[in-house]
């Protein structure tokens, strides 16, 4: 009796603390009205309850970031979470439109010399920091020179090496009793100036609005690479003054982007505000408030509760997506910035055996029996794009035009016509060969599927070996451990066919060299494109070039990434491009626009 | 009891040295070093790597590296840079340059540029999670093991049993996943993503799936060792003295079945202060069990070091405070020479 009652107590104290909890009802209030009455004015007094005011919800795009970013330094960044923050905050010399064109971003314009071995950059009048300072070219100066110097050990510093003097500076002993940094930077050919040449004062000088950049070699492209996240102008004091851990302070990163980082609760969120100073072409209308859920399913969640504006969809939840017509609705999917492939090993030997990739014949037979589309409908759900090319669609240097295809009758007869020792399914499974992969379930997943496409329309075994992420990647940057199939890819640095042939296929590149690419007739069409001034003739060269890598076969060309998220209605205006990272349409996000009324 | 302690205390020097020196080699002898990125990537060519190795002393011999971490050693500009005795665990690998005990230790800022309280930072979050999780397992785990002890084969034994069953066998991810599911998406109590982590009533979700499984098995233990108690013939004196059953439980059973759940909790807390890697990515928590978990797959090995030291240095200061509340709950423990 007695447990009974103090329950008893119990909910009674609940039921009045959750009734308490409840929302306040509106307050009638007393007002006087003047009434017509058939055209006698009568003053009456009557109790209304007023409408309650409907408060006015701010413009904030709520979006799910996923990972926290581990560095957000402009010179130090190479992740795509890390450049998803840097590119709200900062701006470089060039930018990307929607169509992927280089057009100018703090640079109003740009000139080569005749051979493209020097680039002077104009910037915009009256440049300035979101904090009202000034932005001149010793700023880029000062980006570009960080960028290169051996002490930042940035993980993108190599993509300056065109610049006069970079590669030098960046191999320097460091440790040598008469290294001098000074030395070094003085011969690097990065110079800020004001217009008639003469030196800049300080960063204050705002007279001080031309950058030239001098190159060992012509590169015609390089006004886009002046463009990326390498080239953010971080004031010189503030990373000084912060040392090393200035990035991690919103009161440090001070930019010239269309938005101030406001504030920064580590893994819980980030807030960027509009910057009003921002030299684009519009200042954008609203907030941006990034938080780090790593785990989709919970991600998901949260959006459907309304508390994300923009997800990433997944292909777990593509299920629950397409049989809701709300989310269905809501769900985009456009092209996205990576190709994949299935890499050959293409070294003499492997495990000092014969190598059956060495045989273009083995090559091709096992690339024409690669089921792109089945790969994109069982594996990726459908959130991938199957190609047969290795410039993705979307990016200057596109050619649907290839000579392979899905065709397992072919693939056969490919195999059958190879040299002796590889020319049937028996010889190459006494090989006994191997597939490894950065063991995660979901590569578990990918991999197992290749294998028994393999096996389905070439009758080949090949053993699996899953190894550790990290290790897959360090197997994978020695020619003699390089597996002898593996799944990789390529995602654009910049939209450029340069960053897609000339950075991966050139022989002389680490990414050819440790699989084993070499092909002389592509590096001379190439390492021309690249000296090409004409836009005309360069994209002719550099799509010959990726005709003569289609038909060497290097790889088996796979599938593109899609980008696929989930975005509220109220999220309105987007434009999408294919180099977007961490929101549908934040490589153009000054057209974005949330309609506040929508919001529930 | 003074000399107790010191000599517990000076006992952790020659465990953190060989903790130290285990993990030091064993993380060297792993494949894959720390510029081993994701394969799609650039990678950090030859004198990105030379300059990268320069800065953080993997130039240097390899005993020399694991003396600099422990000791202290000299750079290129003839300084000394004490290690782990001045309280540096190294910088961090990934976080390019950024020492390890700011990352674990530094509160962020406020709002005026001014850092926080310590319990702001990862460890502090981290400490705080975990003994809020300790709390719910005892608070809940020891009275639920006592009922299923004293009401043995019924009802309440049963449903005991089954809560123990599934927090020890059903995976806390999951359990996460469920109750934000029933109390977030469903019920609109609490956010799925809360807005911060400032009042308690967001704590509650991700500390009780943290601490289920430590209840469950407190609950299990609590369970068998109040019935090795009730068994006890000072229980049946006790009761045939004319004593009150609540007096019997609390003051003759509990304290006496409460030596072996002792006994767990102190490297439970140890565990549960660091090893939240998953309610960390499931709740978006900011603490350090996830820097742990990820440091060890980025090979960023003054991270793996540091956390790896600080969990040994926990467990052997739980441990330790075991020993003092023995002494609290049995007089007849004592700490002896």
């Amino acid at each position: 009796m007695r447990k009974l009652s103090v329950v008893l107590g119990l909910l009674v104290v609940a039921s009045m603390v959750l009734a308490a909890c409840g929302a306040p009802a509106a307050t009638p209030e007393t007002i006087v009205q003047t009434v017509i009455v058939e055209g006698t004015p009568q003053v009456q007094v009557v109790e209304v309850t007023p409408e309650p005011v409907k408060e006015e919800k701010p413009a904030v795009l709520r979006v799910n970031a996923g990972t926290y970013p581990d560095i957000i330094d402009p010179q130090k960044s190479s992740f795509v979470i890390e450049i998803g923050h840097l590119k709200l905050i900062y701006q470089g010399l060039t930018a990307l439109n929607e169509k992927l064109e280089t057009v100018p971003g703090a640079a109003e314009s740009w000139k080569f010399n005749d051979d493209a071995t020097q680039l002077v950059f104009t910037l915009k009048k009256d440049l300035k920091y979101s904090d009202g300072s000034v932005l001149n070219a010793k700023r880029f100066e000062y980006a570009f020179q960080r960028n290169i110097d051996p002490a930042t050990a940035g993980e993108y510093a190599s993509i300056t090496d065109e610049i006069v003097g970079a590669p030098e500076w960046r191999s320097a002993d460091t440790t040598a009793a008469d290294y001098d940094p000074e030395a070094y930077k003085a011969k690097l050919g990065v110079k800020a100036s004001h217009a008639d040449g003469t030196d800049c004062v300080d960063y204050e000088d705002t007279a001080c609005d031309t950058l030239t950049l001098t190159f060992s070699k012509p590169a015609p492209y390089f006004a886009t690479i002046a463009g990326i996240w390498v080239g953010y102008p971080a004031k010189q004091e503030n990373i000084e003054e912060g040392g090393d851990i200035w990035w991690t302070s919103s009161k440090y990163q001070v930019g010239n982007g269309p938005f101030i980082w406001q504030s920064v609760d580590p893994f819980v969120r980030s807030v960027f505000v509009p910057n009003p100073n921002f030299a684009g072409p519009a200042v954008p209308t609203y907030s941006i408030e990034y938080s780090y859920i790593t785990d989709s399913a919970v991600a998901f969640e949260a959006y459907k509760n309304n508390e994300f504006d923009v997800v990433a969809s997944m292909a777990e939840d593509l299920e629950a997506i397409n049989a809701d017509p709300d989310l269905a609705a809501q769900h985009m999917q456009w092209a996205g910035s990576c190709t994949f492939k299935i890499q050959f090993n293409l070294q003499p030997t492997w495990n000092d055996k014969p190598n059956p990739f060495t045989d273009k014949k083995v090559r091709e037979a096992f690339a024409l029996a690669f089921d792109a589309e089945g790969w994109v409908k069982d594996v990726d759900g459908g959130l991938s794009s199957p190609t047969w090319t290795w410039i993705p669609p979307g990016y200057p240097g596109y050619d649907p035009n290839s000579p392979l295809k899905f065709d397992p009758e072919a693939a056969r007869a490919a195999l059958a016509a190879a040299s002796e020792e590889f020319n049937s399914p028996e010889k190459l499974n006494a090989l006994g060969l191997k597939m490894a992969f950065g063991d995660t379930a979901r590569n578990r997943v990918r991999s197992e599927w290749l294998v028994a496409n393999y096996k389905k329309h070439l009758g080949v075994d090949i053993a699996l070996d899953p190894v550790d992420t990290t290790t897959y990647t360090a197997i994978q940057k020695d020619p003699n451990t390089f597996p002898l199939l593996s799944r990789g890819g390529w995602c654009a640095d910049y939209p450029d066919p340069q960053n897609w042939l000339s950075v991966y296929w050139r022989s002389d590149t680490t990414f050819a060299s440790r699989p084993g690419y070499k092909n002389e007739e592509f590096d001379k069409l190439v390492n021309e494109a690249d000296a090409t001034i004409d836009p005309a003739k360069r994209m002719e060269l550099y799509k010959q070039a990726q005709q003569i890598l289609l038909a060497d076969i290097p790889a088996a060309f796979g599938y593109n990434s899609l980008n696929h998220y989930l975005v509220k209605p109220w999220v309105k205006g987007i434009i999408t491009t294919p180099q977007d990272g961490m929101f549908p349409g934040d490589t153009v996000p000054w057209t974005i626009t949330i309609d506040t009324s929508m919001i529930p | 009891m003074t000399t107790y302690i010191i000599r517990r205390l000076l006992w952790l020097i020659p465990v953190i040295l060989v903790v130290g020196a285990v993990t030091f080699i064993l993380m060297h002898n792993t494949p894959g070093g720390p510029w081993d990125t994701d394969a799609e990537r650039r990678q950090v060519d030859e004198s990105t790597r030379k300059s990268l190795e320069a800065f953080y002393g993997l130039d240097k011999p390899f005993w020399r590296q694991f003396v600099a971490y422990m000791i202290g050693d000299w750079n290129n500009k003839g300084e000394f840079v004490c290690g782990l005795p001045c309280g540096n665990f190294g910088p961090s690998y990934r976080q390019r340059g950024v020492p390890v005990q700011s990352i674990l230790f530094r509160p962020p800022e406020d709002e005026n540029g001014n850092p926080k309280p310590w319990y702001y930072s990862r460890f502090g979050y981290s400490l705080r999670l975990g003994i809020l999780a300790l709390t719910i397992a005892i608070a809940v785990g020891i009275p639920v093991g006592t009922i299923a002890a004293l009401k043995q084969n019924t009802w309440v034994d049963y449903l005991s049993l089954l809560i123990a069953t599934a927090g020890i066998s059903v995976p806390n991810f999951v359990i996460a996943i469920f109750l934000i599911i029933i109390f977030a998406s469903g019920l609109n109590w609490i956010s799925v993503v809360p807005r911060s982590w400032d009042s308690l009533s967001v704590w509650i979700l991700p500390a009780t799936v943290l601490g289920f499984g430590t209840l469950a098995f407190t609950a299990r233990l609590m369970r068998t060792s109040m019935l090795e108690v009730l068994r006890m013939d000072y229980i049946r004196t006790a009761r045939a003295k004319g004593l009150s059953e609540r007096v019997v439980v609390v003051v003759h059973m509990i304290k006496n079945a409460l030596i072996p759940v002792i006994t767990i909790l102190g490297p439970a807390l140890a565990g549960l202060v660091t090893g939240s890697f998953i309610i960390e990515t499931m709740f978006a928590f900011p603490g350090m069990g996830r820097a742990y978990v990820q440091a060890i797959s980025q090979r960023d090995y003054s991270m793996i070091m540091g956390t790896t030291l600080i969990y040994a240095v926990l467990v052997a200061l739980a441990n330790l405070s075991v020993d003092f509340i023995y002494v609290l709950v049995d007089p007849r423990i004592r700490l002896e020479e």
